[in-house]
């Protein structure tokens, strides 16, 4: 019998009486279905490409997968390797960009 | 970036602060697998450059030096710098599309002379087909033998193909080579 078959049912998060989904969680919901988050993500992406962010990410992982050997690396160890410069090396006007339009959108969702 | 502080910031802040770091996580893990990818199908030439290059230089070192490889049976298969060989014949065969025959691409050239007219049994064989045609429009030029290819009704698959022929309608007959 294949497992699927015998799957327990899906547990229903918002029925279960100890858990109440927190604010985080209502605000990402609302991000998801408006489309807000899709178009977020798009926008950081493409500023971060322009300013040449990516590329330089991009070499971090080269110079790591040059050092370990292609064949050794797994998509862990690059993320390992980029998170910290990553998120230190982000330009303060984009990070200040995001924030602003992130704030806009929980303010008219009314949170 | 420090991590997340409640005392000083007001929760629409953090709140934005929070969003912006998931963003950008999933960012990171767009680009880091993105990488990977690359690396592992071993699309980024110049990951290993110097050593390929290093190869390729030793092998093409090694076929230079190869006595085995100059002169000798191997001398017309030479090597290309793609590494291809190519016979000294071409050797793909398709139909002539005068006489229907199926002719070898490397041999197509001289058969096209004894088939088209440069040879003397073409000529008899044009002569002969359609006499009355080359009457009408060569005017006593003797070198005829082009003008049965434009008004024959014969078997004449020449007349799409060939602008020099399809032109000779209106001259005396003496054409040139196209």
């Amino acid at each position: 019998m294949r497992n699927s078959v015998n799957r327990p049912p899906t547990p229903d998060a918002a029925e279960d009486p100890g858990k109440e989904p927190t604010l985080q969680e209502i605000i990402n919901i609302k991000l998801i279905e408006s489309g807000e988050k899709e178009r977020l993500m798009e926008l950081l992406r493409e500023r971060l490409i322009e300013c040449g962010w990516k590329d330089e990410m991009k070499a971090l992982c080269r110079a790591f997968i040059k050092k370990k050997g292609r064949s050794n690396v797994t998509v862990d160890d690059l993320v390992h390797v980029i998170t910290p410069k990553g998120r230190a090396s982000i330009p303060d006007s984009i990070k200040a960009e995001l924030l602003q339009r992130i704030r806009a959108f929980l303010v008219q969702a009314a949170v | 970036m420090s991590g997340p502080n409640d005392d000083n910031m007001s929760p629409h802040t953090q709140l934005s602060s929070h969003f912006f770091g998931d963003l950008l996580d999933s960012i990171i893990v767009d680009v880091a697998s993105e990488c990977h990818r690359i690396a592992k199908l071993g699309l980024d030439r110049n990951l290993e450059e110097e050593e390929e290059e290093l190869r390729l230089s030793t092998q093409a070192r090694v076929r230079a030096a190869d006595p085995s490889n100059s002169g000798e049976a191997n001398s017309k298969y030479v090597v290309d710098i793609f590494g291809q060989t190519h016979p000294p014949v071409a050797n793909e065969i398709f139909e002539c599309m005068n006489c229907g025959r199926s002719i070898m691409a490397g041999r197509f050239a001289p058969h096209l002379e004894k088939c088209m007219g440069k040879g003397r049994k073409a000529r008899l064989k044009a002569t002969r087909s359609s006499t009355a045609a080359q009457n009408r429009y060569s005017r006593g030029s003797p070198v005829s033998t082009y003008s049965p290819y434009s008004n024959s009704s014969s078997t004449n698959r020449l007349s799409n193909g060939t602008p020099g022929v399809a032109g000779e309608e209106y001259s005396n007959g003496t054409l040139e080579e196209p």
